[in-house]
């Protein structure tokens, strides 16, 4: 009754379904956890009647004698034990070695099945070779091309990282290119020799592991060393500016950008405000309570300046209150700085929260907490 | 045997088929009751219709091949590989098809887009698993002062209503499918989805991003009121709260919800018997910082997150199924006290967790620091819910 495939499945099946009974009984009711295993079950269950509705697909009706051939000598026992090794190492050590281990081992593991199945599936050895491509090319190409992309960014990071911020960005616009140029030689002479593009790849794919690495050896640049030691990344300055090493233009961050609620702009010594959605400049804005909301200060006036968001009092002890500021960092004419405020109750009657520029008099933007 | 299976698959099919005829259907999608939800109509029509034509006939051509060209002994037919003709005209075709569509689609797209005439901004927060709507001080409405309401989204009938959504804790979607399409609420971002209605009434709509526990509870209703009916709900939130009379009951209910509701709840205006406003904590108690609002809270409807209703049956019914003229005076009545859906509201501040599923189990809230996504179980003792009751039918 049961074909060969649908075994496979039903067996998934029961063991999903004694898994269900023994969660619902033993960790409880999981709207997630109950619902991850019913749906393994009905999907396991599914595929078993297709597979034995199909038969297997009629697999067994190829006609192809099995072989009986020892199977051949390969690499993925010992590249499993390696993961195997660096499962173990990881544990003790790092989680991104285990990480590792975990990936090698899987992949070591697939690779393995399926060889020792294709060279068992007939007496034909190329027939076997071109049944295990068709099953794990599609897999093994995106993976393996993911991977190298992967090592290409990596690498070039560390060049970027490494050297100063105008010689990274010359670094990338002439690599860009000259892969470019080779690209275009290549599509141009499909005559050409596969030698010489094997090797011009190789040469460039070593020449850029090899500046990665040396990058990786000298470490980023100081201007960024400095920067996070100054902890500019993780609070702005309200007092007298201390900080040398900022991006003034943060906000080429896409993701800052792309979150935007409102854009408070210092025009000609006058602060407006411009909120998402309304049309016109405005002179307060609302954000709901408790809602982290990004603000962009954009300051378009000559000089320096930053935002300061004047948000209340808190109390620090009892009877002590003391004010609650958020503020930007000093910018220069022509930057923009994000404020992300989130602020937990509305203003008390009479002392509303607003935003000012230090040094400007009588401007300000009222920031409404309904 | 066959014949049975043909039946049942056949009554199954009717069945379903007759389920989409049916009138007294809120949500939906084929009945627009607004220019931007006619827009979709308009584009979703012709496209389930050409959609539904081609369904049909390679459903029926699937079923003709399985059928007739089926393994019945008989030897492989010649393979051949490859017929140009046939290949580019059956390119050709869907790409025609889907180009016309792909046109209309997007010319719909851009007009949905379209805020540069809008009339009038409120701000729409989601959390789970209910929405809040403040509304920015707007003169041209008589708004002015922000107004804060949840769970029913009142607008003004006939006007372009920008809604800028964005959500405190996780994804969620608003939509309510008489007005126009779905728009998702996301952490971080303000999108902008615009709704207008034809005439006054209820519009109902569903969160369509799973959100969570009680996605499948977080309900929203869009009320549309005359502009004159509008301008009077209006002014009514914008009234400064009044107290309830000494020595009553409420007044006992104000104390009960002064000392239990008040770390969560807002009521705006509410002040100590000191005089020092009463601010609430939400931010303190509940993972996402906040909880409704609920200033005039018997002006409303509904109640958590739309879940429940604040009106008895028949007076809801009353409200619902009163035509566009009459809709207006019947809702501003709000909620009386013949009205009150004491059964529901009283289970609610007996045990709320257990009328709607919430992380509100104080023993499984370790991973949130102890604060609730939703309303706890307060132990409110009879006499309290009593109280509580009497004091929030005040809150008009």
């Amino acid at each position: 009754m049961f074909s060969t495939g649908s075994k496979y499945f039903f067996g998934i099946s029961v063991l999903g379904a004694v898994s269900f009974a023994v969660y619902m009984l033993l960790i409880g009711e999981s709207a997630i956890g109950a619902t991850a295993l019913f749906g393994l079950v009905a999907a396991a269950g599914l595929l078993t009647a297709l597979v034995l509705f199909t038969r297997d697909g009629d697999a067994g009706e190829e006609g192809v004698a099995a072989s009986t051939a020892a199977p051949t000598p390969s690499m993925w026992p010992l590249i499993g034990a390696i993961g195997a090794a660096l499962l173990l190492v990881g544990t003790i050590t790092s989680a991104v070695v285990t990480l590792l281990g975990i990936v090698v081992l899987l992949a070591a593991l697939v690779e393995w099945t399926v060889l020792s199945w294709s060279e068992r599936a007939s007496s034909d050895a190329s027939y076997n070779a071109s049944l295990r491509k068709r099953l794990l090319n599609p897999i093994e190409f995106p993976v393996l091309a993911a991977v190298g992309l992967g090592v290409v960014i990596f690498s070039f990071s560390r060049v970027t990282l490494a050297v100063e911020k105008s010689v990274g960005a010359t670094a990338f616009i002439v690599v860009g290119a000259l892969v470019l140029a080779a690209g275009v030689l290549f599509s141009l002479r499909p005559n050409l020799k596969r030698g010489i593009v094997i090797g011009v790849c190789v040469i460039g794919a070593v020449a850029l592991v090899a500046a990665g690495i040396a990058g990786l050896g000298v470490g980023v640049r100081e201007e960024l060393v400095l920067a996070k030691e100054e902890g500019h990344y993780t609070h702005q300055e309200c007092g007298a500016e201390e900080s040398e090493h900022f991006d003034k233009l943060p906000l080429e961050v896409i993701s800052a950008t792309a979150s935007v609620d409102s854009t408070i702009s210092l025009v000609d010594g006058k602060l407006v405000a411009s909120v998402q959605g309304i049309a016109g400049e405005q002179n307060s804005i609302t954000i709901p309570r408790s809602n982290p909301t990004n603000i962009v200060f954009y300051n378009a006036s000559e000089g320096e300046y930053r935002l300061v968001a004047n948000l209340g009092k808190k109390m620090v002890t009892d009877g002590v209150n003391e004010d609650v500021i958020q503020c930007t960092q000093l910018i220069p004419q022509g930057a923009k700085q994000l404020l992300t405020l989130t602020i937990p109750k509305p203003a008390m009657a009479g002392k509303p929260y607003t935003l000012t520029v230090p040094g400007l008099a009588g401007q300000s933007i009222e920031v409404i907490v309904p | 045997m066959r014949r049975r299976i043909i039946g049942a698959l056949a009554g199954v099919t009717t069945t379903l088929f007759l389920a989409g005829c049916a009138t007294n259907a809120p949500q939906d999608t084929w009945q627009p009751k607004g220019p931007n939800a006619q827009k979709i109509d308009n584009l979703q029509k012709p496209v389930f219709a050409v959609a539904g034509i081609i369904g049909v006939i390679v459903t029926v051509a699937i079923i003709v091949a399985v059928i007739k060209f089926r393994d019945k002994g008989q030897p492989i037919p010649h393979q051949s590989h490859g017929n140009p003709a046939l290949e580019i005209t059956l390119t050709i075709i869907p790409a025609l098809i889907l180009t016309v569509v792909g046109v209309f689609t997007f010319r719909t797209v851009f007009d949905l887009a379209k805020t540069s005439d809008t009339e009038m901004i409120i701000n729409v927060t989601g959390q789970q698993w209910w929405w809040e709507y403040d509304y920015p001080v707007q003169n041209e409405f008589g708004i002015t002062q922000p107004i804060i309401t949840s769970g029913q989204l009142v607008i003004p009938a006939g006007t372009k209503v920008l809604l800028r959504q964005t959500s405190r804790d996780v994804i969620h979607s608003y939509w309510i499918p008489a007005l126009n399409g779905k728009r998702d609420a996301v952490p971080g971002r303000v999108h902008l989805n615009r709704i207008e209605a034809d005439k006054p009434g209820i519009y109902a709509g569903q969160c369509t991003e799973f959100c969570g526990l009680s996605h499948a509870n977080m309900r929203m209703e869009a009320v549309a009121l005359s502009k004159e009916d509008f301008a009077k709900w209006v002014a009514n939130q914008l009234k400064p709260y009044t107290p309830p009379a000494e020595n009553t009951l409420a007044k006992e209910g104000e104390t009960v919800f002064m000392n239990q509701c008040i770390r969560c709840h807002q009521v705006n205006g509410m002040k100590r018997a000191d005089g020092t406003p009463v601010i609430a904590a939400p931010d303190e108690n509940v993972v996402s910082g906040a909880a409704p609002n609920l200033s005039h809270l018997m002006t409303r409807n509904t109640f958590a997150g739309a879940t429940f209703d604040l009106l008895n049956k028949s007076c809801r019914e009353d409200v619902w199924n009163a035509d566009s003229e009459s809709f207006g005076a019947k809702y501003l009545t709000g909620v009386t006290e013949d009205c009150l859906n004491q059964s529901d509201l009283r289970g609610w501040l007996r045990n709320a967790p257990a009328m709607k599923p919430m992380y509100a189990n104080p023993a499984l809230l370790a991973s949130t620091g102890g604060k609730y996504r939703g309303m706890p179980n307060l132990g409110l003792t009879e006499s309290d819910i009593e109280k509580l009751v009497a004091y929030l039918l005040t809150l008009k």
